[in-house]
This record gives structure tokens, sequence and C-alpha cells, in this order.
């Protein structure tokens, strides 16, 4: 295939397969099969380079072309992961750390008739979702990585007409560790029925020092005129790697409502892709993401109008500071049928030092000539009027600058449905900031 | 409380300057105004007091209490107590008007070495405040001056005046843009704070805000320098036979 552009995996990861890919779940049967070809793909075509397109701003194999373990199961407080809690006093809780389900903290037990979530491990021994598993083949390297090394992950499914009254949590731990790096590649797998309505929280957390890498794979599919809520928030470490591949389905007259935040680690890649496969879908995407010291964070998202009479949104604002590089590639396709298409990007940045860098690349396909689209990127630096305003009160130049910077990046984190991830995400964001000490009275109301 | 000495300012990397050799005393308690034809150098002026970037002092002192004012950073001077309401009060989106004036509350009073002000009393003293210099409530709550109209930004500066208690309040064109009932409402604010401990300076274009905030002296600035200084009579007397009357008699 492209082996040619690309790097060869290290031999890391061909002895950590052959020596452990029956001790994974199904790999002693029943995903044996689907492992050993997706392995061999993944062998064959090797780790994205840079001059792969949908890799030309990030260089990925710096981190993932690296000789790696399995995470495997570390003890951790209950205080440490506790942090992350969000989602209110009733929200159920499904918590990996390092890939592996933790039974002790995890609370999904009594949940509502037509609601189901199961951990994946115990869920391959349906057949049909190793078909969903299956199903999904985009033929990306890291997808076919994550389906020959999946280890846990998650199984939810809503049935019709179920509306699910609390908030649903999934939290991925990557806990780091001096000894090796460590990789994990959860899979999650969401469907939700016809009319069904699910706040589904996800929240990466990486804890202690440590080269951790996460390689998520979710399959999303809203029936028709199903609601999901989506909050993500992930708050990294300087060894953090967060790969991340969603694809979404929507059904007729469905509704998605996602918010993300990206707050620190190495390396974070958040790629989407919407299939908006039904008449009238809505899909709302938010996102704000700030790199500093030398991170690097990469917004991957392509949005299919298949059918006419949907709507799409995509909403990213950027803040990179020190040597922190962003990228924003969204692609909106209208295809053929899709007439009556509302289609709209937006991507703002903030460049804070001199040596920060985004790379905006908004793209517009459009094969139907009835549609209403629009795409528009900015870059600027904070408002000198905005900063003398503020310090002739009497605040001083750190925080005056952080304060203005929350304005701009808040814009995002306060559309988070759940309160608990929005307070979560400011509090990350101020420990990010020079001054952000100083903002700490915003969380008090 | 203010000595200006013989200052000289330009424009950062500009030929000329603009004020070319200002002298003025204000005293504790005083309310001096200083009036002049556009382009006299007043904003400068203003904009030099408070710290703002993008001007160069070329001469001269300013001493601030017992302090080198132009030493200090934009928020030592506030915290100092110098205070400028200003001509185009600045739209800042995403930052709470309420929010924001806590934080320059506190912040001054940590520059002060004091504790920060108790939630309830800042919310007291902020309805109190706002009542007086006749701010809406909602706008409170609002982003500070985003989409506010012309009078409510400038009763939103002196909102803040009142709630920061200045020593040194300048005011540059307050009056500027406000009708006449909203000049009424801002000119009582500015009134009530009046103390024999706190000064003021009103750079006004027109006589009429002087009606209102009736001032101890009057300057009459142009060309970067003060050409005569006066009772609260010289107002009425520009009033009556412009700059060019004044300033030609002047010469």
């Amino acid at each position: 295939m492209n082996a040619v552009r690309n790097h060869p995996p290290v031999q890391a990861f061909h002895d950590l397969f052959s020596a452990g890919k029956t001790g994974l779940p199904g790999g002693d049967g029943p995903l044996l099969g689907l492992r050993e070809t997706r392995f061999a793909r993944f062998a064959d075509a090797g780790i994205p380079s840079q001059r792969t397109e949908a890799w030309k701003f990030t260089n990925v194999a710096r981190h993932a072309n690296v000789p790696m373990a399995l995470g495997g199961h570390v003890q951790i407080g209950a205080s440490e992961l506790s942090a992350f809690f969000c989602g209110g006093h009733l929200a159920r809780r499904m918590i990996f750390v390092n890939g592996h389900v933790s039974r002790d903290f995890s609370h999904v037990r009594g949940l509502p008739e037509g609601v189901s979530v199961r951990v994946l491990a115990d869920a391959v021994d349906d057949g049909e979702v190793r078909e969903r598993i299956a199903a999904f083949d985009d033929g990306r390297s890291f997808t076919d990585l994550n389906a020959a090394l999946m280890q846990s992950g998650a199984v939810i499914d809503v049935a019709d007409g179920v509306h699910v009254a609390f908030p649903l949590q999934m939290l991925f731990a990557a806990v780091g560790s001096q000894r090796a790096a460590t990789m994990n590649h959860p899979r999650l797998l969401v469907r939700l029925g016809r009319g069904a309505k699910l706040h589904l929280i996800e929240t990466h957390a990486a804890l202690q020092d440590g080269s951790t890498f996460t390689n998520l794979v979710s399959q999303i599919e809203l029936g028709d005129e199903a609601e999901l809520i989506h909050d993500r928030l992930q708050a990294g470490r300087d060894g953090s790697v967060l790969l991340s591949k969603a694809d979404m389905r929507l059904g007729e007259r469905s509704r998605l409502r996602q918010t993300l935040a990206s707050l620190g680690g190495a390396l974070v890649r958040n790629e989407s892709t919407l299939h908006l496969d039904g008449t009238f879908a809505d899909a709302v995407m938010n996102g704000a993401f700030m790199p500093t010291a030398r991170e690097h964070v990469d917004n991957a998202i392509c949005v299919h109008h298949r059918q006419p009479d949907c709507h799409s949104d995509q909403f990213y604002k950027g803040v990179m500071d020190g040597y922190g590089r962003g990228v924003f590639a969204g692609r909106i396709v209208v295809h053929e049928d899709a007439q009556r298409t509302n289609a709209f990007q937006t991507n703002n940045n903030l460049l804070l030092s001199d040596d920060a860098e985004i790379d905006s690349k908004p793209e517009l396909e459009i094969y139907a000539d009835d549609v209403k689209c629009s795409h528009g990127a900015t870059c600027g630096d904070l408002d000198e009027q905005s900063l003398f305003y503020l310090r002739s009160r009497g605040i001083d130049a750190d925080t005056a600058r952080s304060i203005l910077v929350y304005a701009f990046a808040g814009e995002v984190i306060e559309r988070f449905a759940d309160e608990g991830t929005r307070r979560l995400a400011m509090q990350h964001v101020f420990a990010r900031l020079a001054g952000g000490g100083g903002l700490s009275g915003m969380l008090e109301g | 409380m203010l000595k200006i000495d013989n200052l000289e300012v330009a424009v950062e990397g500009g030929d000329d300057t603009i004020l070319k050799g200002l002298t003025l005393e204000v005293k504790p308690g005083e309310v001096h105004a200083i009036m002049g034809p556009n382009g006299s150098g007043k904003s400068t002026l203003a904009y030099v007091l408070a710290g703002r970037d993008g001007y160069e002092v070329r001469g001269g002192s300013v001493t601030f209490g017992d302090e080198d004012l132009l030493e200090l950073e934009p928020e030592e001077r506030a915290a100092a107590g110098l205070f400028l309401a200003m001509q185009y009060p600045v739209e800042i989106p995403g930052v709470a008007n309420n929010y924001f004036l806590r934080q320059a509350m506190n912040a001054i009073r940590q520059a002060r070495g004091e504790k920060d002000i108790p939630a309830g009393e800042f919310i007291k003293k902020l309805k109190e405040k706002a009542a007086l210099v006749g701010v809406r409530e909602e706008l409170l709550k609002r982003d500070v001056n985003s989409g506010f109209s012309g009078g409510e930004k400038k009763r939103n500066e002196i909102l803040q005046m009142a709630m920061l208690e200045p020593k040194l309040c300048i005011l540059d064109e307050t009056d500027s843009g406000l009708d006449i009932d909203a000049l009424r409402t801002v000119a009582d604010g500015v009134n009530a704070l009046r103390d024999p401990s706190r000064s003021m300076v009103v750079i006004t274009h027109y006589q009429r805000l002087l009606d209102h905030i009736v001032p101890d002296v009057v300057h009459v600035l142009a060309n970067g320098r003060i050409r005569r200084t006066g009772g609260k009579e010289l107002a009425q007397e520009l009033e009556n036979s412009g700059y060019e009357g004044i300033l030609g008699e002047a010469a």
C-alpha cells in the first residue's frame, strides 16, 4: 500500500503481537482472525509519515513508532481518579486504567431497562458486537492497530425511545511509569436506538509521569430522531499521547451536540468522521485546544452530508503558546443528493508567542447546487487595548492576559453541557496560564 | 497629590512632541478642569498619566503622592490610587462585568496588603453604587461594555470609579456621547465621590459638563501646554468667546 511512504513498525510491535495476541479479548478464538488480518495490514502499511495527506502537519511516528509495552494493571488511588469524576452525583461511570476496566471504581449497576453498558472484553462473546467491530474498516493504520491490540473499552446500547436520565461517563486514565513506555487501545461502541437520548461524558486523564500512548477508536451510531450530547475533556501530561478516531453516523432528524477540550499532552489527535446519513440530521461540534511548551494538537474533522436538509456546524478555537502547535483540518463534503444543506465551519486562533504555530486548513467539497456553506479562519494576538484597560483597573499583566485568554477559549468551554466537565476544564485551563491563579474566582460563581 | 512638571511627550517613534512642557499641580480635594481644542494633547495627557504604551516621555516629571508616577506599571498606578475614566471604554467579550470589577477591586486591595472583599459585601456595594450612577443591574452580569450604548459605557466607567474609590480621578471626555439626562446622572455620581482627600482632573471639550461638576480650577490646554489658568468662570468665558478668542488674548 503506502509502505514506501510510511515508516515500517519497529520490531517490538511484531514481538508483542505474536506473544500477546491469544491473551487479548477474543484472541483465543472468535476475534483472532480479525486481529491477525488487521495486524498484518498494519505491519504492511506502516505508521504514516508526514507525506501522507492526513498527517501532513503531524509527526506521529516520533511518538508511535517506538518500543512500547501493553498497559498492565496498576493500582491507582481513589482520589487521583475521583478528581476526574464528572456528571454529578447521578452519573454512572466506567473507568479504564491503562486500557483495563477498573471494576472497583466503576459504577454502572442498576441501569434502567433498555440501557446496556458492557465491558468490551465481556461483550465480544456476542457475535453481533464482533460484527460491529469488524464492520468499521477505514483502512487507517491506527484503526488496524486498535483492532489488532484492543484490550478493553465499552459497548453502550440505548434501546428505541429510551431517554437516559443520568450522564454516563467513560473515564480513561493513562498512568505513566518510569520503567517503560506503555500503550493501550480502547474501543468504544455507542448505539442509540430510534428516538433515544444519552448524555455521554468522555474524559481522558493522564496520571503520573512517564510515556503513555492511547489509541482510541469510537464507533457512534445515532438512530433516527436520537440525540447524543457528547462532552469530552482531555487533560494530558508531558509524556502522554492520545490518538482518537471517531466514526459517527447520524440517522434522520438525529441530533449531536459535541464539545471537546484538548488540554495538554505531547500529542493529541482528534479525528472525527461524521456521516449525516438521514435527512434533517443536525450536528454541532465545538472544540477548544491549547498547546503550549512543545505540545501538539491536531484536529481532523470530516463531515459528509449525504442526505438533504441536514445541518452541521464546527466551531473550534485554538490558543497556541510557547512552541505549541495546533492543527485544524476541517473538511465538509456535500454529496450530490444533499440539497438544502447548511454547513458551517469556524476556526479562530490566538498565537501568544513568536514560536507558536497554527495550521488551519478548511476544505469544502460541494456536489449539490442548493446549499449554504461557509468557512472561516482567523489568527491573532491578544488585544493591547483590552490588556491596558484591565491593567488600568489594577489587574496585573499576567492575570490580565489570562483573563483575556480565558475569555477567548471560554466561549467553547462554556458550551460543555455537563457542569462538572466545564469546571474541570476551567481548572485545567487556569493551571496552564501564567496568571491563571488569579482566575479561580471564576469557579465560585 | 499630583504634580506635573514641564512634561514633554511624543508618540513612540514619532518626531513631533504632543505635550511640550506641561506643568500642573492638583492638591488634595481639588477639582481641575482641562479644556482645549481637538489635538491639543488632552487625551495624550490622560493616557500618559494612566501608563498606556505607545508614548515616549522625553522630558519633565510626574509625581503622584510621593512617587515617581512614570516609573510605575499601569496596575501599580491603579493600586496607588489613580483612576482613568476612558473616553472610549473597551469592550471585553467573555469577561463578565461583575467578575471584572471584583477582580479589579481585590487586585488593588491585595497590592495594598488588604484582604479580599467578602462576596456578600461586594454584591451589596455593587448594587448600591450601580443605583447611584444609574447602571441597570442587568448590565452587571453582561460582558464588560459589550453591546453597551455609549451612555451605558460611560456610566460603567463611573461605576468602576465609585467601586475602586481612587485618590485621583481622571475623567477623559466623560461627557461625550451622553444626552442631558445621562450627563446629569453621571455628574451626580462623580459629585458623590467628591471628598477633601480625593482630587479630580476633568478633561472636556465643552463647558456643559462643568455646569454639573463645578471645578475649582480651569486650565486651557493648547498645542501641548497650559495656556491659561483661572477659576470656574474661565469655562464660561471660553464658551462665549471660543478657544481662538481666549488663546489669541493669551498669546
